[in-house]
């Protein structure tokens, strides 16, 4: 497998990415610890569900229950979809194995890596993809352990964690706004969760919030 | 439900998210549902960073929470909705600001 240039190539390409990726594990690792989760099952959290939206959000709604912080994944687990349909029409038939194995990290990153190596045409795509995989997965799990044992010096209130939180999320949310129906649909959400949050009890504010501007979009046509 | 057994709960929901479609391949869903989809984590990551930046209406920081969402949002501008556009110029505001109001 290391001697498959497509494998290398995807190693090579994804060298920022495991740089960037360990960064934001270090900030989960900070988090989460400071949200409650020991180090260990924050490490644990890491190496089962490599996503960081889904765990970021979990962090920051892990006060207001379960509830939430389900519909927050489940919710968050739609745009696997198309990503998982897209995967499926460019490896093709391949071993049920290595199909799990490419889903377990289906990620935005790697792959748009893949799509984009695909589209150059790489050989070997699934070599080129576990590779990506492996470097972007390192990274989360050495960013993440380092920030759970080591990030305790850190007070998240005085280092203004919190906000860089929220940063960080309108940072994620920035890619996707491409035309203008992400615009309504982002200035729904704003304004959803304003009126959220004077009328709904924590739980239910950014789930609801979510749902309304989210069928704002589904009634916009492009 | 315990911390671990809600790391599991995502974890399960998260790998069936990613394998539907590589177990047995098929279409995604389009129209309407499609829609809905394809901009769910759009609205969901607006209104996580709203209800962290904005929404916290008694907060002493409000202020400086404030001007960090605004500098996120140029910086989103600006550097083309970066990620690290929107985290480093909203960062810079934030600690401004905060400096500066105290």
């Amino acid at each position: 497998m290391f001697d498959n240039p497509s494998f290398r190539k995807g190693a090579r390409d994804a060298v920022l990415i495991l740089i960037a990726v360990g960064a934001f594990g270090l900030a989960y690792g900070v988090l989460a610890v400071d949200a409650g989760l020991s180090p260990g099952l924050t490490l644990f959290s890491s190496v089962i569900i490599v996503s960081g939206a889904a765990q970021f959000a979990m962090v920051g709604l892990l006060a207001a229950g379960p509830v939430p912080v389900l519909l927050a994944a489940t919710g968050l687990g739609l745009r696997h979809l198309p990503m998982s349909a897209r995967l499926a029409d460019i490896i093709e038939s391949q071993p049920l194995l290595t199909r799990l194995r490419l889903a377990f990290i289906l990620v935005d990153e790697t792959f748009g890596l893949t799509i984009r190596a695909f589209d150059a045409g790489v050989e070997d795509i699934v070599a080129y993809k576990t590779a990506a995989d492996l470097m972007l997965y390192s990274g989360w799990i050495i960013g993440t352990a380092a920030g759970a044992w080591f990030g305790s010096s850190i007070d998240p209130e005085a280092a203004g964690i919190g906000v860089l939180f929220g940063l960080l999320f309108l940072g994620l949310a920035a890619p996707m706004v491409k035309i203008r129906r992400d615009w309504v649909v982002a200035g729904a959400a704003v304004v959803a969760t304003l009126i959220a949050t004077k009328t709904l009890p924590v739980a239910w504010q950014v789930s609801t919030a979510a749902v309304a501007a989210s069928l704002v979009g589904m009634v916009i046509d492009e | 439900m315990n911390d671990l057994a809600l790391v599991m709960g995502v974890a399960a929901i998260t790998f069936a998210s990613r394998v539907v479609f590589l177990l047995k391949p098929r279409s995604a869903p389009g129209g309407r549902v499609g829609r809905f989809l394809e901009v769910f984590p759009l609205a969901l990551f607006i209104a996580i960073a709203t209800s962290g930046l904005v929404a916290p209406w008694g907060s002493p920081e409000l202020k400086a929470n404030l001007a960090g969402a605004v500098g996120g949002v140029v910086g989103g501008v600006v550097f083309r909705r970066s990620l690290w556009g929107v985290l480093g110029v909203g960062a810079a505001c934030f600690y401004l600001a905060r400096a500066i109001i105290g």
